[in-house]
């Protein structure tokens, strides 16, 4: 008899479970742990006693090897109750299913879990992705890996911590995966939506609408055309909204012109009036134009303004990287008379006001006008935003680089496939 | 009164929106439908031709159902739970049982593979081109298209080779069929109760429900983004689907039941079938056969080792999808290259027995098939994955009966083709 320190979870699954005299006495279908804990401990046993399968404490079990077999004793049957939402069913949720591999920022199919008696109890440690493990549960990888050794080889065996992924298990079960969930949360928005976007959509869903509202909605940025489609669709019009609310108004409209019209209006009428009027504003540009491209978000001031003041503002404002670089002059009619650079703002005297550093000649682009026509401007001004104008000449948004070049790059792969 | 609201809403839909609707949601189950008309299928319809006349036309009717039922429930599947029937075999099975189907499924479609290059060699044999030129030429063709192309150009693509598989309806035309005699035949048929006969009724049931369609039609399902709402939609897509096959398959039995049975020509080849059409319905109609003969050969050839490979990746976890980069998929583009490589080489080696080639990947799909059934009939009724849309009682009785019915003649055409 040897006790273990570690092993794999599949070494016991289905194994017998005997009492204290060895007698078998049902079949382990599952070991569960509690999501409350701030380590995965094992803390009970789902064992199979004819037709009924009962939850064991584990508190009285010992798992030992003896003579290459895996035992599972129970010194003492004891039944326990746990909150669903608190238990993670390790074979049931876990094993052979998809999870998120948070450094690797990908999903993975777990093939085994790596489980550790520490002094406290039995931990999962780790989960086991590789081919290694995959072999081992066909009952091959031992054979093979003997076969391998004279050559100085092994199978490639890939364990991932427990700590550094995030188990997705489908929500009719009922679980909160709270911690889980707050692990998904440190990726970057681009990884989780490309994650996202593989998984089926029940599991999608429910993984998204965890998300605080902010990081939804820089993630739903970044999803596929028809991934957002369909997580508007699935997600309660309530919880839409409040996303859309927190996305540029240029995405929403983008997105909601994919969606149903019905659906659309259904979405535009629970947001708050502010964010979805300049949605529908932008949703009535024609698709090639520019103003369907434009974004809303940009700074604009007076030119009787001083450059202390104009910073100040700037500090209190805190605009994103991409809308700071130009700044507009308007005038009292919101007509665009002028732009001022970052640059000219941090190398002038504070005193000076906007209107002895601001350039007139300003380079700008009617919001009806086509796309296409965005490309040749930016190329030749090395501009990083252009401001819009409507007929009048009133400000109407701004057109950022990255938008451009992305709307292009798509135009233009249509166009390739297209003279296949 | 939620519930009357919903009707009275569903009402309001005009005409031409369910339309817009439906074409929109059009494809899945008119693709899987039409790839069902295969190089080995359009062997086994002409062989059927030939041989028996129009005697087996009635042998359509029950196929056509058992189609219906079979897509219908992989068509509800993917709708409902979003994944894959790879997937859901992976998670709900013991590991060692995936091994085995999948494993199964790769010699399988190694086999099916080989059978749609030998329809290219055949046909293109028609137009005088030989098979060291056709095949790897349509081999690195098919490649690109499945590499390099979009699941919604390959799509279009698609739809567009279903129409050239109405090229039979003209073939079958040109060899002046006697329509009274097709109406007896359907309506009262004459069975034979010999061997030959039986193997000929198994082929026709079992070449139209290939297994490996069945996660096709699934996968393509869940790539279109449908949801259970577009239930009713995607059942008249699958049902089109099923029409199109049969509808096909009755075209070839009847252009070969028409020229060659009365004549006494004996084939045992869909190229056959064609070049034997020449003197009894001329030149053109024996070209038009052979050209829907190569369309469908590089169809299935292009959707089949490509799917397959997907499948298989995914069951057991690796990277797969088109739309990754060789290095982040390597096992995928890796399988999916060695399928395609090896069914050209098997086709290129002189003298290879592409008769005996066909008839033994029909056995194996043959033995496939049940195991494939039963687990989607196992997880169809299970209520933690299909929630209320599992299975209702009448669903069962058609469900097991279908399946049990494909079952014995399945096993009747593994048992006669080993044993004769």
């Amino acid at each position: 008899m040897t006790s273990l320190k570690t092993f794999y979870l599949s070494r016991i699954l289905g194994n017998k479970v005997v009492s204290e005299q060895r007698k078998a006495v049902g079949k382990l279908e599952d070991l569960v742990v509690d999501l409350n804990q701030v380590r995965p401990m094992v803390f009970a046993l789902k064992v199979r006693f004819g037709s009924t399968s009962l939850l064991i404490d584990f508190a009285h079990v010992t798992i030992f090897k003896q003579e290459r077999n895996y035992i599972v004793q129970c010194h003492q049957l004891v039944e326990v109750n746990i909150p669903k939402e608190n238990a993670l069913f390790l074979a049931k949720h876990v094993m052979d299913r998809q999870i998120i591999d948070i450094d690797g920022r990908k999903l993975e199919r777990v093939n085994d879990l790596r489980m550790a008696y520490l002094s406290s109890g039995l931990f999962v440690v780790a989960v086991d992705v590789g081919v290694e493990g995959l072999l081992r549960r066909l009952s091959v990888a031992k054979p093979i890996n003997q076969t391998l050794k004279p050559f100085g080889k092994a199978l490639p065996s890939r364990l991932i911590l427990w700590d550094d992924i995030a188990a997705i298990s489908p929500s009719q079960d009922g679980i909160k995966l709270g911690k889980e969930q707050s692990k998904i949360s440190t990726l970057h928005p681009s990884d989780l939506a490309d994650i996202l976007e593989d998984l089926d959509h029940k599991t999608r869903v429910a993984v998204f609408s965890e998300l605080d509202e902010e990081k939804a909605a820089d993630v739903l940025e970044e999803m596929d055309n028809e991934t957002q489609v369909s997580m508007l669709e699935s997600l309660s019009v309530e919880k839409a909204a409040d996303v859309l609310e927190k996305m540029p108004a240029d995405e929403v409209a983008d997105i909601l012109d994919d969606l149903e019209e019905d659906k659309a209006n259904e979405l535009l009428d629970e947001m708050e009036e502010e964010a979805s009027e300049e949605v529908r504003e932008l949703m009535e540009y024609p698709e090639n134009t520019v103003g369907s491209l434009m974004s809303t978000e940009y700074f604009s001031f007076h030119e009787t303004m001083t450059v202390e003041n104009t910073i100040l503002e700037l500090r209190r404002i805190k605009p994103p990287s991409d809308t700071i670089y130009y700044l507009y002059v308007l005038d009292d009619q919101e007509r665009l008379v002028a732009t001022v650079s970052l640059r000219d703002l941090i190398v002038s005297d504070p005193q000076t006001t906007l209107h002895e550093i601001m350039n007139r000649k300003v380079i700008k682009v009617d919001d009806y006008d086509k796309i296409d026509s965005l490309g040749e401007i930016i190329s030749k001004y090395n501009l990083i935003a252009i401001p819009v104008v409507d007929e009048e000449e009133r400000m109407a948004g701004i057109v950022i680089i990255d938008d451009v070049v992305f709307t292009l790059m798509k135009a233009r792969k249509r166009k390739v496939l297209k003279e296949d | 009164m939620m519930k009357a609201v919903a009707t009275l809403k569903t009402k309001h839909i005009s005409l031409w929106k369910r339309l817009a609707i439906f074409m929109a949601i059009l494809g899945p189950g008119i693709i899987t439908g039409s790839v069902d008309n295969d190089a080995g299928g359009i062997t086994t319809y002409s062989v059927a031709g030939a041989v028996y006349g129009y005697n087996l036309l009635w042998t359509l009717v029950p196929a056509f159902f058992v189609l219906v039922v079979v897509q219908e429930m992989n068509a509800r599947m993917g709708m409902v739970t979003g994944k894959g029937l790879a997937d859901l075999i992976r998670e709900n099975s013991a590991l060692k049982a995936t091994f085995f189907i999948f494993f199964a499924q790769l010699l399988t479609d190694i086999g099916n593979t080989t059978t749609e290059f030998a329809g290219v060699a055949g046909s293109m044999q028609v137009f005088g081109v030989s098979k060291y030129i056709s095949v790897p030429l349509v081999g690195i063709g098919v490649w690109f298209l499945a590499v390099k192309g979009n699941y919604k150009m390959v799509e279009r693509v698609f739809l567009i080779f279903s129409v050239f598989l109405l090229s039979y309806v003209v073939s079958a035309v040109m060899g002046k069929p006697h329509w009274t005699e097709i109406g007896h035949a359907m309506i009262s048929p004459k069975i034979d109760m010999n061997l030959a006969y039986l193997v000929i009724v198994v082929g026709i049931i079992g070449t139209t429900i290939a297994p490996w369609m069945q996660f096709y039609m699934q996968s393509a399902v869940i790539e279109k983004g449908l949801k259970i709402k577009d239930y009713k939609y995607t059942l008249v897509d699958v049902v089109i689907g099923c029409v199109i096959t049969v509808v096909v398959a009755f075209f070839i039995i009847v252009a070969c039941g028409s020229t060659l049975y009365p004549n006494g020509v004996v084939i045992d080849e869909a190229k056959d079938a064609a070049l034997s059409l020449k003197p009894f319905a001329g030149e053109f109609a024996s070209m038009i056969f052979a050209f829907g003969l190569f369309v469908a050969s590089v169809f299935s050839a292009t959707i089949l080792p490509v799917a397959s490979s997907f499948y298989i990746c995914q069951a057991f976890g690796f990277e797969a999808g088109i739309d990754k980069k060789f290095k982040e998929a390597p096992q995928f583009y890796g399988l999916y290259t060695f399928m395609l490589l090896i069914s050209m080489i098997i086709i290129l080696i002189p003298n290879a027995p592409l008769i005996k080639i066909t008839l033994w990947s029909q056995v194996l799909n043959g033995m496939l098939l049940p195991v494939v059934l039963v687990s989607m009939m196992l997880l169809i009724n299970k209520e933690e994955i299909m929630g209320k849309w599992v299975n209702k009682r009448w669903q069962n009785i058609v469900g097991w009966g279908t399946v049990s019915v494909l079952i014995i003649l399945s096993t009747t055409l593994v048992v006669l083709n080993i044993f004769t």
